[in-house]
């Protein structure tokens, strides 16, 4: 059989973060690692793509290892806890190609707070041109299973770093990130909180000179902290997806554990 | 195929799956798509927080209650008019296991406008790219962007009768002639026992005539003979036919059993390569018929080659058999025992 094949364009790029089955596990557990693309963290699954895949890892105590599953299924990964402490999930993809007409590459640049990108596309009086776009993603996962739940950095392209543990922190807190591009902190960056329950409480701020935010987690539940990085090349550009999943319990619960 | 492995390394796919079905006056359209995902972006869009909802049950009645909201990011066009307006009806199929998700299947229906032309499809529902397939087409579509439009009006032509019959003729004809070098070697081999042609007819017909019984029992499931036997017999048929050449020049009957004997191997063989390929069900004997006449045409397309080349002229000289035919069936069985013994090993060179 012949096989057609047409691509329309994207609308907007989306988000894509990971979503574990359980935040707060046990040693020992079986957990299911779904892959997700979307908008405030309401999306659709990604099944495991070997084509995608630069690295799907999970690093805790004892060092790290691949994030097994099956080819074309969704969940994209299947893991085990084995080691008491941080369980650090991390997603970092192959480059995948977009092109975009010039209008809705602006109010993306607009929307992700890319605004150097922006000055740059003016400058080269490039507005009205339409782009092609490399994007990456670089999507990490914080769970906890037991004391000791903090994060770690797995040397991602783009990587959102939590200074401090989400879960020893309580709801109404602000939580340390630190955004890290080239093993150096990222200066002026749109960093974006967002509450799955309550898109409303959505926090953001722009990273320091250290590369430094801290953005109030003002509800229970699952959070994304998400942040993008563009650079051009050449007459394109290239752009890093960063995100980290986290989930914030009542205090009691957390204390409990 | 190179440039869609190309696009697809460039897209997340997600796990939806549309497809189109328009029939002369109605369309069906089949959404697959992750029941607990859409469930909670419907939930958000009516404002409600969006929790997870695993079971089928709930999941149906969740989508049920939210279908006006489910329409507003659905749209079915024809001809660039306003959008119709279809009947729905959802389904949920439950998870299979604890890590699977549960699949929601809609199904949208309605009458096609008359005199339609085209037809595109919007669907806002996933953030992740889809394949949507209309009439033999696929298309892969983000989340909330139009489809390129679909003609209702282009004939896709099934394959009908004549067109059914045309494949399994050449099928059966190149599976002779160019590509059975071992067919042809055993037609060669009967045609240089001697040149009448009432030899040549009696051998023919009795290797038609069984080769065609095996090949259709086969093509039926009555008859099964592993290929790893067969093959080997039917280069081992060949040799025997060729060494007999040189200690015979005139037909005897068992020689007429024995090559229909070899008839029905050969009929197995053939049965191998046509179940490959396969029968289309709705023109079986259609095709498994013209399959065999294509075969008679590749066998006599030999035979008419080899009287073309040196029969016609030389079959009545003295010389004939002392220089072509016993040394030409020679070669003949030299390469059928060679044939023989990759066949059996599975030694290939």
């Amino acid at each position: 059989m012949r096989i057609f094949v047409l691509w329309a364009m994207p609308l907007l790029a989306h988000d894509m973060w990971i979503e574990p089955s359980a935040f707060l596990v046990e040693n020992g557990q079986n957990i299911a690692m779904r892959l997700r693309v979307g908008e405030n963290l309401l999306g659709d699954p990604l099944p495991r793509s070997s084509r995608l895949i630069q690295e799907f890892v999970i690093e805790d105590a004892m060092g790290r290892r691949a994030v097994v599953g099956r080819e074309g299924m969704d969940p994209a990964g299947l893991l085990r806890v084995m080691n008491p402490g941080s369980q650090v999930i991390g997603y970092y993809s192959k480059p995948s190609q977009v092109e975009l007409p010039a209008e809705k590459f602006n109010e993306y640049l607009a929307l992700e707070g890319l605004d150097s990108i922006a000055a740059l596309r003016a400058r080269r009086k490039e507005m009205g041109m339409d782009v092609k776009e490399s994007f990456s993603r670089c999507a990490k996962s914080l769970l906890a299973a037991g004391a000791g739940s903090g994060d770690r950095v797995l040397g991602f392209p783009l990587e959102l770093f939590a200074e401090k543990s989400p879960y020893g922190l309580t709801v109404g807190e602000s939580i340390p990130v630190q955004l890290i591009y080239d093993k150096r902190p990222l200066v002026g960056a749109l960093v974006v909180a967002v509450n799955r329950m309550n898109p409303a409480l959505k926090q953001s701020a722009r990273t320091d000179k250290s590369g430094r935010v801290r953005l109030k987690l003002g509800a229970e539940g699952m959070w994304m902290i998400k942040a993008v990085h563009m650079i051009p090349v050449g007459a394109e550009y290239a752009s890093f997806w960063a995100s980290l999943t986290f989930e914030m319990r009542a205090a009691v619960a957390v204390s409990k554990r | 195929m190179l440039l869609f492995v190309l696009l697809l390394q460039a897209h997340e796919i997600g796990t939806s799956r549309v497809s189109a079905q328009f029939r002369p006056d109605s369309y069906a359209i089949e959404i697959v798509t992750d029941a607990t995902a859409l469930g909670e972006k419907l939930e958000a869009a009516a404002g409600r927080p969006p929790v997870s909802v695993t079971d089928a049950g709930k999941l149906k009645r969740l989508l049920l209650d939210n279908d006006a909201s489910f329409r507003r990011k659905v749209s079915l066009r024809f001809d660039g008019a306003a959008p119709v307006s279809p009947e729905i009806e959802y389904t949920v199929v439950p998870a299979i296991d604890a890590t699977s998700a549960a699949a929601a299947t809609i199904r949208l229906t309605g009458k096609i406008p008359e005199g339609a032309q085209h037809f595109t499809w919007n669907y806002g529902w996933t953030y992740a790219s889809y394949a949507f397939t209309a009439r033999s087409q696929t298309q892969w579509l983000e989340g909330g962007s139009q489809s390129k439009a679909v003609s209702l009006t282009d004939v896709i032509v099934a394959p009908n009768f004549y067109e059914t019959a045309r494949r399994y003729l050449v099928l059966g004809f190149t599976h002779i002639v160019p590509l059975g070098l071992d067919h042809m070697l055993f037609v060669l081999g009967l045609y240089l026992l001697n040149h009448r042609w009432r030899t040549v007819l009696l051998q023919v017909s009795a290797f038609t005539i069984a080769h065609s019984i095996t090949l259709g029992l086969s093509m039926y499931g009555l008859v099964s003979v592993p290929s790893r036997i067969v093959e080997p017999m039917i280069a081992l048929s060949i040799a025997y036919v060729a060494i007999e050449n040189v200690f015979l020049n005139e037909l005897k009957p068992w020689r007429v059993a024995l090559v229909f004997a070899f008839g029905l191997l050969h009929g197995l063989g053939f049965a191998g390569v046509l179940s490959e390929v396969g029968l289309p069900r709705d023109e079986f004997v259609t095709a498994l018929v013209m399959f065999n006449i294509g075969v008679e045409g590749g066998q006599l397309a030999v035979i008419g080659a080899a009287f073309l080349l040196f029969g016609w002229r030389y079959a009545e000289r003295d010389w004939y058999r002392g220089r072509v035919a016993i040394p030409a069936s020679l070669l003949i069985a030299a390469a059928a025992i060679y044939w023989t013994y990759e066949r059996l090993t599975g030694v290939t060179t």
